[in-house]
């Protein structure tokens, strides 16, 4: 136990020479933080986990850590785990003997595990990358309730409407102009029409529908409201709320018919197999449909989910946003913060495109020249949005959106009719959860 | 005469009868079992990009070991394959070592409570592990930080063994002190007579006698202890450290998961078990049925 309480010293010392740190760097600029940061992690060793991503995640992971060792001079010991295993068992791995600084992702995620104290605060870090970081991420990436972050932001994706091009001008539509309301139901019925499926959802997992459920919120009651809800600020039984499903409900006889059968690669499926006029989905399966053809991938298109309600427009999007943590309870903390610092900086950033990372990063020093035009299309959708949400399981506490939204949403597409029975039971379930 | 001749062959047509019943049965039993396998195997052989072009009943259009290759270069399988022989081996060997003790113990020396001990050490493993591996882990931290190193378990192999020592401790107790009631009394007898002490009489006269129960039971307890994947998932923080199992796990991404070059690495990594199993297959077959005579 003495042991610990030494440690624990050891480490406020730490906190300490850190905030002494920030005093002397506050005024001057960012390469001088870093000069700083370069002589006090001379010969120390910093562990970096990688969430997933195989022989190209290790690649990325070896490009940005040689680079920040060769500005440093501190050791990088780096791996690579199973994305889903590390996420479940994030609680006991912070607090073992967790690595350093990982990959990990905004939201409530990150927001739980900090104010637990298993994250470190990354207010000094945030600050610095003040000049390159959008506010929109910044506030994305800060816990609203300790107005701390644990997370340094870098990638995101959108989840968006996709089609395919050539399948909107066999029915006689513009690809290039889906953007209203009538428009989509006019895709949705026409295709339907032709014998397929005119919108395509999975909830097998109970996740996938929550993008939909997500937007049609978001475009029907705006914003606010949306986060308001997930954070029992506002009513699962209000009339907003059942409004929403009332669009949702719209959208089922469209639906193929075993939607609580397939997860996302099922969606995928219909679509690159030319079976489903659109799908709400995230972008991250763009991949396949290059490594099926070059044609197939060039007839892939993207756009906003239309507007419903002209209040909010286009205004929202989901976008689950990615970045850097730190452990709390790592050996090397101020490494920690040091490298996660590296890896969101344009110069991190830079090294780990070179080593052939192909996701959005947030950040304005990120050069989108070489894009392909999906890959355009993709910044230009998350470009029109001013509020970015992270995707229900992300912006609602862990407990509540899996366990209680995604079989809400399952039964309310197995029976539509149900619905103001399923809304009563979410907000009562919401109810009886512990607050903290 | 003839009356006998009749029912001589009433008699073998029902048996025939019976013989075609209880093959069909057991093929029937037998095509469901293997049927995973042969499915995970014929995966395998498919690209990817068929499968999601065509979907996974299509008719394949081109069948190849590419996803084995893939496979290997991914799952940097030699090193995965040492950090399983390092748990595997030392775990095997103080499960045995131990569970023939116990099982020594309560079956050859009379004492109040030796039937009690048997029941607990075998009562622990009806517990699911799930259950018990948040206070596992913390036991392990406090443990560690008690002598100040937080890794000296967590994080270690040691660790690691020592869980699978304790899990399967109990069943090899339970399945050596049945084996053990069938040697006969008087061997032990007469040891002691001659002056055998305790451990002389364990190591130099029972354990010779056990070493047909040792062998079928390590190469059952050598499969599940290389076939577990659990433990070393939430006692291992470093993937490096971690066994085969993990190997495939590095073949699933994030988002994505391509199922064929999975189904790839599943057969390379259940290779050294099925390989095993048909060498030792005949101690394997003695270690079901070891000590159903006598209990």
């Amino acid at each position: 136990m003495s042991e610990d309480t030494n440690s624990v010293s050891r480490r406020s010392l730490l906190k300490g020479a850190a905030v002494g740190g920030l005093g002397l760097v506050a005024g001057s600029t960012l390469a001088a933080g870093s000069a700083d940061a370069a002589t006090r992690l001379k010969g120390s060793t910093v562990r970096w986990t990688t969430r997933g991503g195989g022989a190209t995640g290790d690649k990325i992971a070896k490009a940005v850590n040689d680079a920040f060792t060769k500005k440093t001079g501190a050791k990088v010991v780096a791996q690579q785990v199973n994305s889903d295993d590390f996420q479940n068992n994030f609680a006991q791995i912070m607090q073992g003997s967790p690595d350093d600084a990982f990959g990990w992702m905004a939201g409530y995620r990150s927001n739980h595990f900090g104010e637990l104290g298993l994250l470190a605060d990354l207010t000094r870090e945030i600050n610095r990358l003040k000049g390159t970081l959008p506010t929109a991420a910044i506030k994305g990436a800060t816990s609203p309730v300790s107005k701390k972050p644990y997370i340094l932001p870098t990638t995101y994706y959108p989840w968006a409407l996709h089609y395919r091009k050539s399948m909107v001008k066999e029915i006689g539509m513009n690809p290039e102009k889906i953007d209203t309301w009538d428009d989509f139901i006019k895709l949705m019925t026409l295709t339907q029409k032709k014998g397929l499926v005119g919108y395509s959802l999975g909830a097998k997992g109970g996740w996938e529908a929550m993008g939909t459920f997500d937007i049609l919120n978001a475009r029907i009651n705006g914003y606010k409201y949306h986060i308001d809800l997930l954070n029992g600020r506002a009513k699962w039984t209000d009339a907003k709320t059942k409004e929403t499903f009332k669009y949702f409900a719209q959208l089922i006889p469209f639906m193929n018919e075993n939607v609580l059968d397939i997860s996302w690669d099922g969606m995928r499926d219909l679509l690159l197999q030319k079976k489903t006029g659109a799908m709400m989905m995230g972008s991250w399966f763009a991949n396949d449909f290059k490594a099926k053809s070059q044609e197939d991938y060039d007839d892939l298109w993207v756009v906003p989910f239309p507007e419903i309600n002209p209040k909010w427009g286009i205004d929202t999007i989901d976008a689950p946003l990615d970045g850097i943590s730190v452990a709390a309870n790592g050996k090397n903390v101020a490494g920690g913060k040091a490298l996660a610092q590296f890896w969101a900086s344009p110069e991190g950033i830079t090294e780990a495109i070179k080593a052939g990372d192909t996701n959005i990063y947030v950040s304005r020093s990120f050069d989108t020249s070489s894009y392909d035009s999906f890959n355009k299309q993709k910044l230009a959708v998350l470009g029109s949005a001013k509020n970015i949400m992270f995707f229900l399981d992300r912006d609602a506490r862990g407990d509540f959106a899996g366990p209680v939204v995604g079989p809400a949403i399952q039964s309310f597409i197995k029976k539509p009719s149900d619905i103001n029975k399923i809304l009563e039971s979410v907000q009562s379930q919401w109810d009886a959860l512990p607050k903290n | 005469m003839s009356d006998e001749m009749v029912s001589n062959k009433k008699y073998r047509d029902k048996q025939k009868r019976k013989d075609g019943f209880i093959s069909l049965f057991i093929g029937f039993f037998a095509f469901v079992w293997i049927f995973p396998i042969l499915w995970t195997v014929w995966t395998s052989l498919r690209p990817y990009n068929e499968i999601i072009s065509y979907g996974i009943f299509s008719w394949p259009r081109k069948l190849t070991f590419d996803n084995y290759v893939n496979a290997v270069e991914e799952m940097q399988i030699v090193g995965y394959l040492i950090n399983s022989a390092i748990v595997t081996i030392p775990s095997v060997i103080l499960t045995l070592f131990f569970g023939s003790l116990i099982a020594f113990v309560v079956t050859r020396y009379k004492f109040r409570f030796n039937l009690t001990i048997l029941l607990l050490f075998t009562a622990g493993n009806m517990l699911p592990i799930v259950l018990t591996y948040i206070p596992v882990f913390w036991m392990f931290i406090w443990v560690g930080e008690l002598f100040g190193n937080r890794n000296m378990f967590y994080n270690n192999y040691a660790g690691l063994i020592l869980v699978h020592v304790a899990f399967q401790v109990g069943f090899a107790a339970f399945v050596l002190s049945s084996y053990m009631k069938t040697i006969p009394k008087e061997i032990s007898e007469s040891a002691t007579i001659d002056g055998a002490n305790v451990f002389r009489h364990y190591w130099n006269v029972i354990l010779p006698l056990l070493r047909p129960a040792l062998a079928a039971l390590s190469v059952l307890m050598t499969t599940w202890i290389y076939n577990e994947f659990f433990w070393a998932l939430v006692l291992m923080s470093d993937d490096s450290k971690r066994p085969i199992t993990s190997a495939l796990r590095r073949l699933q991404g994030q988002y994505v998961t391509d199922f064929n070059l999975l189904a790839a690495g599943a057969i390379i990594a259940a290779l050294p078990t099925v390989i095993l199993f048909f060498v030792l297959r005949k101690q394997f077959i003695a270690g079901l049925t070891l000590g159903s005579t006598k209990g």
